[in-house]
């Protein structure tokens, strides 16, 4: 049994229905400090929908979220803001701001949240952290200038930047080639044992997988129906994994 | 906030018309709360204001300027030849100034304005809101409403009223060049008829709605940005529909800021 002070993150019962649609239901999560948890699931089986109800973009219709033993259903717009400072989330299509620079984009979080930061310490924040992604040399360039594996490098570092303690990653390898979606994971990796955060990761790329996970959970029909290690999921018997499995290896 | 969803596709019925009429007519009145709520809680954002000031000034300067120019020439010269039939010549320099400071100089601003700002808004902010942009602000804790919308209205609210009276200048200007080409009139004499003619109870109207339009053109854009759903179709038509929503909302309100004067000062009648 998991310990309560050892979870970051706890789900009870979550419900999340779109009109008469449930995509979630009666989902329970426990994620342990410095775990990487990923979370599988064929399209539309509410795999996003799940990590921006842990963010708070999303309302359940029911169900408990606790974040540090803070519910944040239960919490106001400023209580869950506090909560979201300690909270990095890679978005699919990284969401960098077109109308910024790369320096622009990483400092921003920083202007907000730690005033008391100098712009010198801000510069200094914003090149280590592109430094973490090796990409120093794009600070001054727009998103309009870099390509799929650079904009994914530059908004993990824009996440990571405050330092925050719980990653969410939605497909942080989707619409790359193998050989990026491998050193994207690979980054992921060190930078969470650099860091100690946890993260729970979306994804269906079964390399980025096996590079990251300490744990794997599979939805299906809006339930969790399997959960375990990636081991035990890709070695398993179960036809529908089997066949699930069986294509992702031929994809990669 | 919760605002209502609008129906899109391409068979919509009268009732799926009717049914988005008032869900805008909803929207934007809960936007507007939404604003008058967060407008005044710091973070006040001054700096993305001025920068959205001179954007929105050095975008739009060029055509309210030829615009104004032209607006005041082609009034010149299409009231003159009437002016001196009835023997008015000498009426026509105030003519032409109250013409345009109390509704062509304001309303032609404003509807240019409409077309240059606020379908830029709703393409800019509603191009945010498809890539996820605004969802990105939102889970580093900064209110994407009061850094994207609040931002934006104060500047087009403060903006709109300094162009209208640069653009009643240019106006009043043409009109000099139209007289002078045609009669050869005096700058001094021109001026001093125009002054002369020119009262308070002209001026502040004039300038009072430019506020109200620059905050409805903010806010049209800003609402339809915001609410943009389907990918870069929806972001088309949040930059179009902010355009004709906009100009829309100016001609009623100016129809009723037009009455609200006359009552104010009646003189005006």
């Amino acid at each position: 049994m998991v310990m309560a002070d050892s979870r970051i993150v706890k789900i009870e019962n979550l419900t999340k229905r779109f009109e008469t649609f449930t995509v979630l239901e009666n989902i329970s999560i426990d994620v342990t400090h410095g775990e990487n948890l990923i979370v599988f699931g064929r399209s539309g089986q509410g795999k996003s929908v799940l990590l921006k109800c842990i963010i708070g973009l999303m309302e359940p219709d029911a169900g408990s979220i606790f974040i540090n033993d803070k519910n944040i259903l239960k919490s106001s717009l400023k209580e869950i803001n506090e909560i979201r400072k300690n909270i990095g989330f890679l978005f699919q299509s990284s969401a960098l701001y077109d109308s910024m620079t790369v320096r622009e984009n990483l400092a921003f979080p920083l202007k907000r949240h730690f005033t008391e930061m100098s712009s010198g310490q801000i510069d200094e924040k914003v090149r280590y952290t592109l430094e973490l992604v090796s990409l120093e040399e794009a600070i001054d360039k727009m998103p309009s200038e870099l390509s799929g594996g650079m904009k994914k490098r530059i908004g993990l570092a824009r996440s990571i930047i405050t330092d925050p303690e719980l990653m969410l990653y939605d497909e942080p390898t989707t619409g790359l080639d193998p050989i990026t979606s491998k050193e994207i994971s690979e980054l992921i990796l060190n930078l969470q044992k650099k860091l100690k955060m946890t993260s729970i990761v979306v994804t269906h790329d079964l390399i980025c997988a096996e590079i990251i996970a300490d744990r794997a959970i599979f939805l299906k029909n809006a339930k969790i129906a399997y959960e375990g290690t990636i081991k035990a999921l890709t070695d398993s018997n179960d036809p529908f994994l089997k066949n699930f499995f069986s294509h992702e290896i031929v994809k990669a | 906030m919760k605002l209502p969803k609008e129906k899109y596709g391409k068979r919509l019925t009268y009732s799926d018309y009717i049914y988005n009429f008032f869900a805008t007519i909803t929207g934007l009145t809960i936007f507007n709360i939404e604003f008058a709520k967060q407008a005044f809680l710091p973070p006040y954002e001054i700096s993305e204001i001025k920068k959205h000031m001179v954007e929105l000034g050095v975008k739009t300067f060029g055509i309210v300027s030829i615009t104004g120019f032209i607006i005041g020439l082609v009034l010149t010269m299409q009231s003159q030849p009437v002016m001196l039939k009835f023997g008015a010549g000498d009426f026509l320099p105030g003519m032409v100034a109250i013409s345009v400071v109390r509704e062509l100089g304001p309303v032609i601003t404003a509807l240019i304005f409409a077309g240059r700002v606020s379908s830029g808004i709703g393409a800019e902010i509603g191009s945010m809101r498809v890539t996820e942009q605004i969802d990105a602000m939102e889970v580093t804790a900064v209110n994407p409403f009061k850094y994207l919308v609040v931002t934006r209205v104060i500047a087009t609210t403060m903006i709109l009223p300094i162009l209208s009276v640069y653009v009643n200048v240019i106006a009043i200007f043409g009109g000099f060049i139209a007289v002078t080409i045609s009669d050869g009139m005096n700058f001094r004499y021109y001026i001093d008829s125009v002054i002369n003619s020119i009262e308070f109870g002209d001026l502040i109207p004039g300038i009072a709605k430019t506020f109200v339009f620059g905050y409805i053109v903010g806010l049209v854009g800003s609402y339809k940005g915001y609410t943009t759903e389907g990918g870069t179709e929806g972001v088309g038509r949040a930059s179009t529909t902010s355009v004709v929503l906009s100009s829309l909302l100016i001609l009623i309100f100016d129809m009723i800021l037009v009455k609200i004067s006359l009552w104010l000062w009646p003189t005006l009648g």
